[in-house]
């Protein structure tokens, strides 16, 4: 069989196709983390019409704080993760978190159910209660900055 | 009176042999820890070579190391031990009755040793050669014979040790440099033939004893264990439950005790490790159909099986008798960080085979600040 080459390979358009291909791979992981944080805005606003965008500020003062609200053995995010987002934590168990600060750890809130199921968990362990949206986008936003 | 050789060349060598591997394989079994369990069973098995080797030149080698040629009759044995007493023994050219019997009885006490020490290593560790065969609870009472049989070794040993003395010391015959140089001041030498040192002989018989046991037991050690199988483990078990600690074979448990801790994991040892109702699904089939039930390891067997009350695998009795002398701070160390996390010290512990040699514990020389922590 005789493969027929309908459009000629110029190399202009084979530059052009691998740049485009590589580029959604370059750009997806702050994309993703975007989209992330704009889906917990839609939820904020859906809450409070007032809404007016997330805070670094407030997103370090929950990481910080010491609610202890939850489970007697995490009275805090820092108890796994590091003070400073951008050191090392570890769990309870021992074993290493890698830094949740987005600038050491690129890949950091980019899967959405991952996100979703880890705010589960540590704001019931630490809070004793689920996160709103708004405590949510302020935590991602700040570790965003760091 | 002349000096004829009685012990040939291959005896001796077999005998000093024995002597420096009974040892390696007493220490290592008696005092050393179990993470040297390799080197007991390298003893092991130049054990049960030189055995083979020692039954075949009881039929093939030369007068004196022939079983038949041993003064077996019970009467001599009597007559022999009665003389003792009476500081009077005459010097035997080859062994003395008291002795001979004491040949038979290291010899019976060596075999009982090699078998039930594979049938242990077999039972328990599902490995060595008999693997394939022997099931966890025959490997259990194997340990129980093992360990009789190297009491009764040991003090076959210090008889023997004692019978040397008193030839050598208080009745003042060569036994130790004849064991040496292989030979003896005799009257009338009995057999034929006894200056020839039998090297090629010896040397054949070993050789064709080493390749048969080693290829057999290769082969045999090849055929997959009988109590463990190979477990397809999902990635989304690794993954969701090896983020916190590292994530258990699912031997180490019962079905109903994994029903337990996956129904539980909103409220799992002070922390939520909820998951979603689909995930836990999956995992859950995964956990039962290859729960301690299925399984016929020591793992499953000592800690598996025994449910408790924490659901803990680290509070059933065998894991804390077998762990009490670890420090507190070793399992604080970074490389570890937790009792829960096995692989910190268990190099297998994702195959749920838990092998002594596969015992690894960390640097300890990091012990100070570790357990500051
Ligand atoms: C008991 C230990 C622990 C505590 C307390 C804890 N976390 Fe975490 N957190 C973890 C672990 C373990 C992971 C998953 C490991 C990883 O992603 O490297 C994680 C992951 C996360 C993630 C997902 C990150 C990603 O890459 O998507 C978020 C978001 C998060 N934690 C937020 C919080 C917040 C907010 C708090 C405090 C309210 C908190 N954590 C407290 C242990 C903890
Ligand atoms: C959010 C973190 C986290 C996740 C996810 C997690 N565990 Fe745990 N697990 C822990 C902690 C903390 C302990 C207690 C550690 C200690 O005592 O040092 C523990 C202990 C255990 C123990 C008892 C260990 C022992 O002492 O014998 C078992 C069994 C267990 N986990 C099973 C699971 C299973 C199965 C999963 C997956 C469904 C899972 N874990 C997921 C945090 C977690
Ligand atoms: C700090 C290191 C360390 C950790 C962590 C650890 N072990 Fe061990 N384990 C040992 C040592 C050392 C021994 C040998 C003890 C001895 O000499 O009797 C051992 C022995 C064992 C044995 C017996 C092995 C045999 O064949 O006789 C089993 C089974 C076992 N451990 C299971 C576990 C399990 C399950 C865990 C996790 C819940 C675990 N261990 C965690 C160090 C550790």
């Amino acid at each position: 069989m005789k493969i027929r080459i309908i459009v000629p390979l110029h190399p202009k358009l084979i530059i052009a196709v691998l740049a485009l291909s590589l580029l959604p791979i370059q750009g997806s992981a702050s994309e993703l983390r975007q989209q992330i944080i704009a889906g917990f805005a839609q939820d904020a606003k859906l809450k409070n019409s007032g809404f007016a965008g997330f805070s670094a500020g407030r997103g370090q003062t929950l990481f910080l704080s010491k609610p202890a609200t939850g489970k007697p053995d995490t009275p805090s995010c820092t108890t796994c993760h590091s003070i400073n987002p951008a050191a090392k934590g570890q769990t309870r168990a021992g074993k290493e978190i890698a830094p949740m600060a987005v600038s050491k750890t690129p890949e950091r809130f980019t899967d959405s159910k991952k996100v979703e199921k880890w705010f589960r968990r540590n704001c019931k362990s630490v809070l004793g209660r689920i996160c709103t949206a708004l405590e949510k986008g302020d935590f991602v936003t700040f570790m965003s900055n760091q | 009176m002349a000096k004829v050789m009685i012990w040939d060349l291959p005896l001796r060598l077999f005998h000093w042999l024995m002597v420096a591997t009974v040892a390696i394989a007493g220490i290592t079994g008696f005092v050393a820890p179990a993470a040297w369990l390799d080197i007991h069973l390298f003893a092991g098995y130049a054990l049960a070579i030189l055995l083979a080797f020692r039954l075949a030149w009881g039929v093939l080698g030369s007068y004196y190391s022939r079983f038949r040629s041993f003064p077996l009759a019970p009467r001599s044995a009597f007559r022999h031990l009665r003389s003792l007493l009476r500081n009077s023994a005459a010097a035997h050219t080859g062994h003395n009755p008291v002795g001979a019997w004491m040949i038979i009885a290291v010899l019976f006490l060596l075999l009982a040793l090699v078998l039930s020490g594979l049938i242990v290593l077999g039972g328990q560790e599902n490995l060595g050669p008999l693997g394939f065969l022997v099931d966890f609870q025959t490997g259990w009472r194997a340990a129980a014979l093992h360990e009789i049989a190297a009491w009764g070794l040991a003090g076959a040993i210090a008889v023997h040790l004692l019978g040397v003395f008193v030839e050598a010391r208080l009745l003042r015959h060569p036994v130790v440099s004849a064991m040496i140089t292989g030979n003896k001041l005799v009257t009338r030498a009995k057999a034929k033939g006894q200056g020839r040192s039998y090297k090629a002989r010896g040397l054949t018989l070993f050789t064709i004893a080493a390749l048969m046991l080693l290829g057999g037991g290769k082969m045999l050690a090849s055929i997959p264990a009988s109590g463990w199988k190979p477990v397809q483990t999902p990635a989304v078990y690794s993954a969701e439950c090896g983020d916190c600690h590292d994530a258990y074979h699912p031997s180490l448990r019962t079905a109903a005790s994994w029903r337990g801790i996956m129904s539980g994991l909103s409220d799992h040892y002070g922390e939520d490790a909820s998951l979603d109702a689909e995930t836990a699904a999956a995992m859950g089939a995964f956990l039962a159909a290859n729960a301690a039930e299925t399984f016929d390891t020591e793992a499953a067997w000592r800690m598996g099986r025994i449910d408790t009350k924490s659901l803990r695998i680290t509070d059933t009795p065998y894991w804390t008798a077998r762990h009490a002398g670890i420090a507190d701070g070793v399992f604080k160390l970074s490389s570890v960080g937790s009792k829960v996390n096995c692989n910190g010290c268990h190099r297998d512990a994702a195959s749920g085979r838990f092998a002594d040699q596969d015992i690894h514990l960390p640097n300890l020389s990091k012990l100070p600040n570790g357990s500051q922590k």
